[in-house]
């Protein structure tokens, strides 16, 4: 594989990042803002394979993928229960409601 | 193989991009799940082959799920989100900062200052992923089970029925 292929994604990693982090800023939708996060996770992702694959160590980055990919999973499924809590309250999944909570 | 890498890469920045553009909660939770398909198959080709299968079950199925789930129990009229959110308005400068934002990556890449690393030789075969993970990557193991109780605590807590 040519160094053009790995220039290549990391160029759109990168992009990939800027999407995923003006999702995460120019909307209000929760479950917008965890696809936001979502989509910059993914370059983060292939950025470690991507090392891994250049220091001719696959086995370790794996062992970092793994762990990036349980932890998505987890930070999903708390924030779709914040989601889903937030609809229940105020009838919308807007985060600005979030300023009206107690505490 | 590189031809696949291409097309992949492609179809994962179009999908990832649509994700966060489409006003469709269904759609953009779809276009994610083929964006992590697309990484999936890079990985494969690339010779991670474990974190490929578990970023197409993972990612690819059970974020999904978990997405449509929360998109199922809610139920707001499409008329209603834009007015809720303005979406629509907020995103249209997305393909803008991302032409701007590729036109510099692409300039810095093509100078003559910029140069990736030469690909080294394949330290560890490939089936030693397991040694790697229960030996020298133990506390991730231990880590990853915290995350794990902390995450399905969370998810109880969150669910529960309220008195």
């Amino acid at each position: 594989m040519n160094a053009f292929v790995e220039t290549a994604m990391l160029v759109v990693g990168f992009l990939l990042i800027i999407a995923g982090c003006y999702g995460l800023i120019r909307t209000y939708h929760l479950l917008k803002i965890v696809i936001g996060v979502e989509v910059a996770m993914k370059a983060v992702t292939m950025f470690i394979i991507l090392a891994g694959f250049i220091n001719g160590k696959a086995a370790l980055a794996q062992t970092f993928v793994i762990t990036v990919i349980v932890i998505e999973v987890v930070v999903a499924v708390v924030a779709v229960g914040i989601a889903i809590n937030l609809y229940h309250n105020y009838g919308s999944m807007d985060v600005r409601n979030l300023r009206k909570l107690k505490g | 193989m590189e031809a696949v890498v291409y097309i992949c890469l492609g179809l994962m920045f179009i999908f990832g991009v649509l994700a966060v553009m489409l006003r469709s909660m269904l759609k953009s939770a779809i276009a994610l799940a083929v964006a992590s398909a697309m990484l999936g198959i890079i990985m494969y080709v690339l010779g991670s082959v474990w974190a490929a299968m578990f970023e197409i079950s993972v990612c690819s199925g059970l974020i999904t799920v978990i997405f449509i789930s929360a998109i199922s129990l809610s139920n707001t009229d499409k008329k209603d989100l834009a007015k809720l959110y303005e979406d629509k308005e907020r995103m249209a400068f997305l393909p803008a900062v991302l032409i701007i934002s590729g036109v510099v990556l692409l300039l810095v890449v093509t100078s003559p200052v910029f140069s990736l690393p030469a690909v080294a030789p394949v330290a560890e075969a490939a089936d030693t992923l397991r040694e790697t993970l229960w030996t020298h990557r133990q506390a991730d193991i231990w880590g990853q089970a915290m995350v794990i109780i902390t995450g399905a605590l969370t998810v109880v807590a969150l669910f529960k029925e309220r008195e």
